[in-house]
C-alpha cells in the first residue's frame, strides 16, 4: 500500500516535469493575449434522434473541443515567436504521434494524436500563418476511434451550430 | 563490449537515418510547399470503416510514408534534381518511365520488391508541372505495395503524376 503511494507520488512528480499541450492550454487560457474557446458536445446542437447509429456513437465518443489561438500583431512579435516556439517544442514530444503535416510559404499545419489506433484520447491540429498567428485545436475523446472521427465530420455537417461562439476564431482566421 | 555497441550504433545510425533524411532539408524550406503523411495516418485510415473501396483500404495499409515537395524556385529545383539523382544512385532505384510532354518532364523511379510489380519505394520527379505555374514536384512514397494499386491512391488524394502512373500499370494478374 505504501509502495503504491510512493509510486504514485513518483509518477505524478515525473509527469509534472513534462510540459504538455494540456498544461499549456490551462496556463494560457487566463492570458488576455490569447483567444481561448471551449466547446462541449451540446454546442453542436444536434438532435441525437436524427443521427444514424454511427453518428450517435461518434457524438458520444466526443468529449470536448478546446481552441487556443494567438494573433500576431505589430506589438507582440517577440512574445509571439516565443509562444510559437514553445508550442512547437511541446508537440515534438513523442506522445504526440504525427499523422501528417504541411509546410508552405505562408505557414504550416500539423495533425497529431495521443493514444492508440483504436482509442484516440486527444486529437490535435496545430496551424500557423506567418502574418496572422497560430491556433491549436484539441479534440478530446472517450474511446474515440478513427471511424468516429470520420463520422464526426458528418455529424458536424448536419449540426446547427451556434456560430457566434466561434466568432473570435473566425476573425482570426480571416485571410489565413 | 561497450565500445562495440557504440561502434555499431555509429555504423547503423547513418543507414537508418538515410532514406528518410535525404529529402528532409526541403521540409523546412520557405520556398518549398511540403506535405508529409506518416505511416500512422495510413494505418488509421485503413481502419476506418466506411464506404471506401476495399482496394483503396488494402493499399493504404501497406504504405509507410508519403512526402510531396513542391517549389517554383529555380535554385531549389536544381537542388531537388541533384538530391534526387544522388538518392536514386545510393538507394538503388530503377527508372520505371520517363515522359517528356510539352514543357513537362516526368520521371518515375522505383525500388523493386519481391515481384516485378511490387515496389518498396516510388519516387516521382516532375519539372514544369501544372502548366504555367511551372512547378517542380518531388514525390516519395514508401511501403510495400503493388504498382497496380497506386493509381487508386493518386486518384483519391489528388496527387500529381496520376495520369502518368496509369500508363505504367503492369499486366493484371
Amino acid at each position: 500500500m505504501r509502495l503504491a503511494f510512493i509510486l504514485s507520488v513518483l509518477l505524478m512528480a515525473s509527469c509534472a516535469k513534462e510540459q504538455t499541450i494540456q498544461k499549456y492550454f490551462v496556463q494560457k487560457t487566463e492570458d488576455p493575449n490569447f483567444v481561448a474557446v471551449d466547446l462541449s458536445p451540446s454546442f453542436l446542437n444536434v438532435d441525437p434522434t436524427a443521427l444514424s447509429a454511427e453518428g450517435k456513437k461518434a457524438l458520444d465518443s466526443f468529449e470536448k473541443m478546446n481552441i487556443l489561438a494567438l494573433r500576431l500583431n505589430d506589438s507582440n512579435q517577440v512574445a509571439y515567436k516565443k509562444e510559437l516556439a514553445s508550442v512547437k517544442d511541446i508537440l515534438k514530444n513523442e506522445q504526440y504521434q504525427e499523422l501528417m503535416h504541411f509546410n508552405g510559404k505562408g505557414g504550416g499545419a500539423s495533425v497529431k494524436f495521443v493514444g492508440t489506433d483504436e482509442n484516440i484520447e486527444e486529437f490535435i491540429v496545430f496551424a500557423n500563418n506567418k502574418d496572422m498567428g497560430f491556433a491549436v485545436v484539441r479534440v478530446l475523446g472517450d474511446n474515440m476511434t478513427p471511424t468516429d472521427i470520420m463520422n464526426f465530420m458528418d455529424v458536424l455537417k448536419q449540426s446547427k451550430m451556434d456560430v457566434d461562439q466561434l466568432k473570435p476564431i473566425q476573425d482570426m482566421m480571416k485571410g489565413m | 563490449m561497450k565500445k562495440l555497441i557504440i561502434a555499431l550504433a555509429i555504423a547503423i545510425l547513418p543507414v537508418m537515418s538515410f532514406g528518410q533524411g535525404a529529402f528532409d532539408k526541403f521540409d523546412n524550406n520557405d520556398e518549398v510547399t511540403s506535405v508529409v503523411v506518416t505511416k500512422k495516418m495510413f494505418q488509421m485510415m485503413g481502419n476506418v470503416k466506411n464506404q471506401e473501396s476495399q482496394e483503396f483500404l488494402n493499399l493504404i495499409k501497406k504504405l509507410n510514408n508519403l512526402r510531396v515537395f513542391t517549389t517554383t524556385n529555380k535554385a531549389v529545383t536544381a537542388d531537388m534534381r541533384n538530391t534526387a539523382n544522388a538518392y536514386i544512385k545510393s538507394a538503388g532505384l530503377e527508372e520505371l518511365m520517363r515522359v517528356n510532354d510539352k514543357n513537362q518532364n516526368v520521371r518515375i523511379m522505383v525500388k523493386s520488391g519481391a515481384t516485378e510489380t511490387r515496389v518498396k519505394e516510388l519516387l516521382m520527379f516532375i519539372e514544369g508541372a501544372n502548366g504555367k505555374a511551372q512547378e517542380t514536384v518531388l514525390l516519395s512514397l514508401t511501403g510495400d505495395f503493388d504498382l497496380n494499386e497506386v493509381s487508386a491512391l493518386t486518384e483519391k488524394m489528388n496527387l500529381p503524376g496520376g495520369k502518368e502512373l496509369d500508363k505504367v500499370k503492369g499486366p493484371k494478374k
